[in-house]
């Protein structure tokens, strides 16, 4: 029988953990959104969702742009088409994890 | 939850449940619906009123913008105070149900403004299949039944009124705006508060 850690080899490791992944999901509803939106979604703490952006940044999951509004700084994220492809991906491989007959 | 050794299962549930979150923060409400359905509703009666009393032409556009102006000035401020104030993020839909909004409002005004005297007769079914298409487009893009039966039964309104004496037309305005705006705003809103939608 496979280790628990061999049997999840095929999942990508950027998206396979708990954060990442909410953030990651957040992107694929919408077009593209604030810092704030994603920290009051996931309920997360800003430098742990900091952190976990920087990593998807850092892999060409996602843009992030950094800008002023009202004089106040103004992060907003997309999601970049490898990081859509690799999102897709890591479904198709969860559900071959679920089903493994199909 | 573990954060590396968390199952497929558990994957997915975080997926679910992130996509249904963003889904619930960003959902459309009937508020800005409901409005403009009433406002056709309004202007349209209060032209009949006026008519029957003598004090106006029925269709008199300086009158229609007096009614029709605030609520453009009012949806716009609403829309982006509301964006800007619940940190809403940009989204292909929203982007596509504010586009179709303000399409049929710019096209209609247009219309009833600069070409009423060529159109004639067919302005009411004219505008009538223009919301409709509206409102199918806002219905299907928010999954929302009500709007897209609405929409439906405003297209078939829109055709029917080509055949009904144009004295009439204002009621089937009237109509439209009842069963295509009104009762279906309602409705959105009833479902946002169950969260249904």
């Amino acid at each position: 029988m496979l280790k628990k850690e061999e049997m999840f080899s095929d999942l990508d490791p950027i998206l396979h953990s708990q954060l990442r992944l909410s953030i990651v999901s957040i992107l694929m509803t919408v077009e593209e959104t604030s810092f704030s939106f994603i920290k009051d979604t996931t309920k997360a703490a800003a430098g742990n969702v900091s952190i976990q952006i920087n990593k998807l940044q850092e892999a060409g999951y996602i843009t992030v742009k950094k800008t002023f509004k009202n004089n106040y700084p103004n992060t907003t994220v997309s999601l970049t088409e490898k990081g859509r492809n690799a999102f897709e991906e890591y479904v198709k491989n969860l559900q071959k994890y679920i089903h493994p007959q199909k | 939850m573990d954060e590396k050794n968390f199952t497929p299962e558990e994957s997915l549930l975080i997926i679910s449940m992130t996509i249904e979150e963003t889904r619930k923060k960003i959902q459309e409400n009937g508020h800005i619906i409901i409005l403009w359905g009433s406002l056709i509703f309004t202007v349209i009666l209060s032209q009949y009123i006026l008519e029957l009393l003598g004090l106006h032409k029925k269709f008199d556009i300086a009158w229609t913008c007096i009614l029709f102006l605030p609520g453009a000035i009012y949806t716009f401020f609403y829309t982006w105070r509301k964006s800007r104030k619940n940190n809403i993020p940009k989204t292909i839909l929203g982007t596509i149900v504010g586009a179709m909004g303000w399409l049929f409002g710019l096209n209609g005004f247009v219309l009833a403004a600069i070409f009423g005297d060529h159109i004639g007769n067919a302005l009411a079914p004219v505008l009538l299949i223009l919301l409709a298409i509206t409102t199918i487009v806002i219905g299907l893009s928010i999954k929302f039944k009500p709007l897209i039966i609405g929409g439906i039964v405003l297209n078939l309104l829109a055709i029917g009124t080509f055949l009904v004496n144009p004295a009439y037309h204002g009621f089937s305005l009237m109509f439209g705006a009842m069963i295509g705006l009104i009762i279906p705003g309602i409705l959105l809103n009833i479902a946002k508060k169950r969260g249904n939608v």
